[in-house]
């Protein structure tokens, strides 16, 4: 600015004539850029401020966002594993063993094949040996018997829950003299029909097996 | 009016030193001092690898569990939901959830009243960890720590062996540990008055390395199985222990290693050490007559026999002068086929076949059958067995090798010979680990050891069809036959030895492969120092079990061509 003034008066010594319309010009044109600049510069870093105070005020509710899902996940890393967990003590081998023995399945070790391309037969079939199956057996020593986990118990618990159920539903059925047509599985037809078994839920992590 | 500006400016001039002090003077002092209150640093826990089956169950891994403590100086009454509950109060619902006893807790808080911290229950699960926030104890304090599981319990505990406080102890766990073994990262952040991070302040400082996977050929539901019919028929015939194996011919994977008894490496700490270790690959023994169908292959494929050459197995076999051989129940001279050697375990008849074999030559087959040396497995601590080579081959260990005496071997070799046998003559190393999944998700597998020929494909049927003779025709058909199919076995009764020579103990085995016509497994179970019955025989009830059951969880199909067996007598 200073320099341009002397620039300018400079040129009014030399030529003082033509100085006075040309500072003029030059004054009213410099002065409505000088308040633009103000306003502007201004309205600038207030802009700059006021964004740089929003960003980190979102920043900051960002963070506790961030926290708030980083611990919603770690509970739902912390229920996966839990359901992970209950899955490997439900397909350890000697829990299906026993949850089978336990619904009367017995282990055939004599099967037959029927080859689809020409029907025919092929082994020997055996009917399974009923006794002694089922077993489970401790196969450490030195260590207490093995302590199924809660969640096995518990399965144990509604199948035998919903055992005991039929029974008691067959038990009635012939208490309510409800004629018993030859075979028992008839007259548990009659019933599941007309009184449905409830389904046991097993914590909703295994299919409730129908055994009859 | 002078009084009050020189007032104005000596206030001015000392809060002007004030600032300037803590701005500029003590300002990085200062700094440091409020980083470090707001910074705390934190452990990322970091995953040790796996330990799963052929099928991706997992047989060890690591789980979230928690130390429960608590502050003795602050436990007391507390209040919640408008209620104030005392110390035993919480204590007695914590018992209740975690299953600990509440007078011990109660005694470890009141121990030390000024005390800070105290343990209360180590390693609850996130369910427990769950429940136990619920209550709402402020005193109550839960710190994450990983812990090691063995969701199958004793199923393959044997393999997989068990991590210590800080180190693996044994097995794949300390034998893999470089796949496995994970580092945990330390990060640090700055936090506010109310807890949480202040955002950008989260650095790490050291990166959590997860461990790999390690992938097994075991399949857990057979080890299981093979596993139970161990203890079933081991505790029938008072055995002190057994060990069974089940490998596939075509490519020497193990499918089941078994030892019984054995222990839950979730809980180890009662059991004796002899039974926490995998006696198939770590404890030799004289495998007796099992090794029979091991020499008949190296004479057939030497040309010193063939499976239907008339021989006369003597009465007794004489060594020299006051040393000689003699057969388990047969007293005098009988006329046996080589084939009829095997299906009578004849010790006389087959030392006449061996004789005519050089002694060299004898060593060197049977090292080529991998014995005297660790398997392809080289499990952690696997023994080599002893065999006798040389100068240290004496004339009676000379003869008594070719029927399992004076040989050691372990398990696993004798499964391995017997892989050699089903597989044509053809030996695949046998293996045990497929490989390492690091946490990239890339296999790195186990390098696949060349297989080896051993004897000739002739050698191997000649003595695939004898051994098929004992469970077609023997005296053990009902016992060892399976309806549909053709077995080829092997049974062995082995002296044990003891500090006065061979005792009244008995190892007793059986080994074997089917379907015969191609084999696909073989089967390996052995007892020791049986009690109730000390003859092979009592093996065989728990060899067929496992071959019957290993033939339908494979679904094989049953045999169709019917067997051409070569006579036994003539």
């Amino acid at each position: 600015m200073t320099a341009r003034v002397a620039i300018s008066g400079a040129s009014r010594r030399r030529s003082p004539v033509t100085a006075a319309p040309a500072t003029r010009q030059e004054t009213s044109t410099t002065a409505a850029p000088k308040l633009r600049y103000i306003v502007v510069t201004l309205a600038g870093i207030f802009a700059i401020l006021g964004g740089q105070l929003l960003l980190s005020i979102s920043v900051s509710s960002g963070a506790y966002e961030i926290a708030s899902l980083k611990g919603e996940m770690r509970q739902s890393e912390q229920s996966l594993q839990i359901v992970a967990e209950e899955i490997g003590a439900l397909t350890a081998p000697d829990t299906l063993a026993s949850l089978a023995g336990s619904m009367g399945m017995v282990e055939d070790n004599n099967p037959a094949y029927l080859r689809v391309s020409d029907g025919a037969v092929l082994g020997e079939a055996a009917p399974a040996a009923e006794a002694g199956q089922g077993q489970i057996y401790t196969v450490t020593a030195g260590t207490e018997a093995f302590v199924p986990v809660q969640i096995v118990t518990d399965v144990f618990a509604s199948l035998s829950a919903q055992a005991a159920y039929e029974l008691s539903a067959e038990d009635a059925l012939r208490a309510a003299h409800v004629p018993v047509v030859e075979s028992g599985e008839a007259a548990i037809h009659t019933a599941m029909v007309t009184q449905p078994v409830p389904v046991a839920t097993f914590g909703g992590s295994i299919p409730s097996p129908i055994t009859r | 009016m002078a009084l009050a500006l020189v007032l104005v400016f000596v206030t001015a001039s000392l809060l002007m030193t004030k600032l300037v002090d803590v701005q500029v003077v003590r300002a990085s002092e200062l700094q440091g001092e409020s980083e470090a209150i707001r910074t705390t640093s934190e452990t990322i826990w970091a995953s040790r690898g796996s330990i799963v089956d052929s099928f991706g169950n997992d047989l060890a891994l690591d789980v979230d569990r928690y130390d429960v403590s608590a502050d003795p100086s602050v436990s007391g009454d507390f209040r919640r939901a408008g209620e104030t509950l005392s110390l035993e109060v919480a204590l007695s619902e914590i018992a209740d959830i975690t299953g600990a006893n509440a007078d011990e807790m109660l005694f470890a808080i009141r121990k030390d009243p000024e005390a800070r911290f105290t343990y209360l229950v180590k390693g609850v699960s996130p369910e427990v960890h769950l429940a136990l926030r619920e209550l709402g104890i402020p005193w109550l304090q839960m710190d994450l720590v990983r812990e090691r599981t063995y969701p199958f319990g004793p199923v393959a505990g044997n393999i997989t062996g068990m991590l210590g406080t800080d180190q693996p102890l044994a097995g794949v766990e300390l034998d893999w540990d470089e796949c496995l073994a994970a580092d945990n990262g330390v990060a640090t952040y700055q936090r506010g008055a109310d807890g949480v991070r202040l955002p950008g302040t989260t650095e790490t400082v050291v990166d959590p390395v997860h461990g790999g996977d390690v992938v097994l050929t075991l399949d857990s539901d057979l080890q299981w199985y093979v596993l139970q019919q161990l203890a079933e028929h081991g505790s029938r015939l008072g055995a002190e222990h057994g060990s069974a194996m089940v490998v596939r011919v075509s490519d020497g994977h193990i499918l089941a290693a078994a030892d019984w008894p054995t222990f839950d490496p979730n809980d180890f700490a009662q059991t004796p050490t002899s039974n926490t270790g995998a006696r198939v690959f770590s404890s030799p023994y004289e495998p007796g007559s099992i090794m029979k169908a091991i020499g008949v292959a190296m004479l057939i494929d030497g040309g010193y026999t063939y499976a239907e050459e008339k021989i006369v197995a003597p009465g007794i076999f004489r060594l020299y002068a006051d040393r000689y051989i003699k057969n388990y129940s047969v007293a005098q001279d009988t006329q046996l086929t080589t084939a009829g050697v095997l299906y009578t375990s004849s010790n006389t008849g087959l030392s006449v076949l061996s004789s005519r074999m050089p002694r060299a030559t004898a060593t060197s087959y049977f090292q080529k059958f991998g014995f005297g040396s660790a398997t392809g497995v080289d499990f952690l601590g696997e023994s080599n067995g002893l065999l006798k080579t040389g100068d240290g081959l004496d004339i009676v260990s000379r003869y008594n090798q070719f029927f399992g005496q004076g040989i050691s071997v372990t398990a696993a070799q004798m499964a391995g010979s017997y892989q050699t046998l089903a597989n044509g003559g053809l030996r695949v190393p046998l293996r045990l680990v497929e490989g390492c999944v690091s946490n990239a998700g890339v296999l790195v597998e186990n390098p696949v050891q060349e297989p080896i020929r051993v004897v000739s494909q002739s050698a191997s049927d000649q003595v695939i069809r004898s051994l098929e003779t004992i469970v077609a025709q023997g005296p053990l058909r009902n016992v060892l036959g399976i309806p549909g199919y053709r077995v080829a076995a092997k049974t062995g009764t082995a002296e044990i030895a003891n500090s006065q020579g061979y005792g009244a103990e008995r190892v007793i085995s059986l080994a074997g492969m089917a379907p015969a016509e191609n084999p696909e497994y073989v089967v390996l179970v052995s007892f020791y120092k049986p009690q109730t019955s000390r003859v092979s025989t009592a093996a065989a009830p728990a060899f067929h079990d496992l071959m019957s059951h290993v033939l339908k969880h494979y679904r094989v199909a049953p045999s169709s061509e019917p067997a051409v067996l070569p006579p036994v007598t003539w």
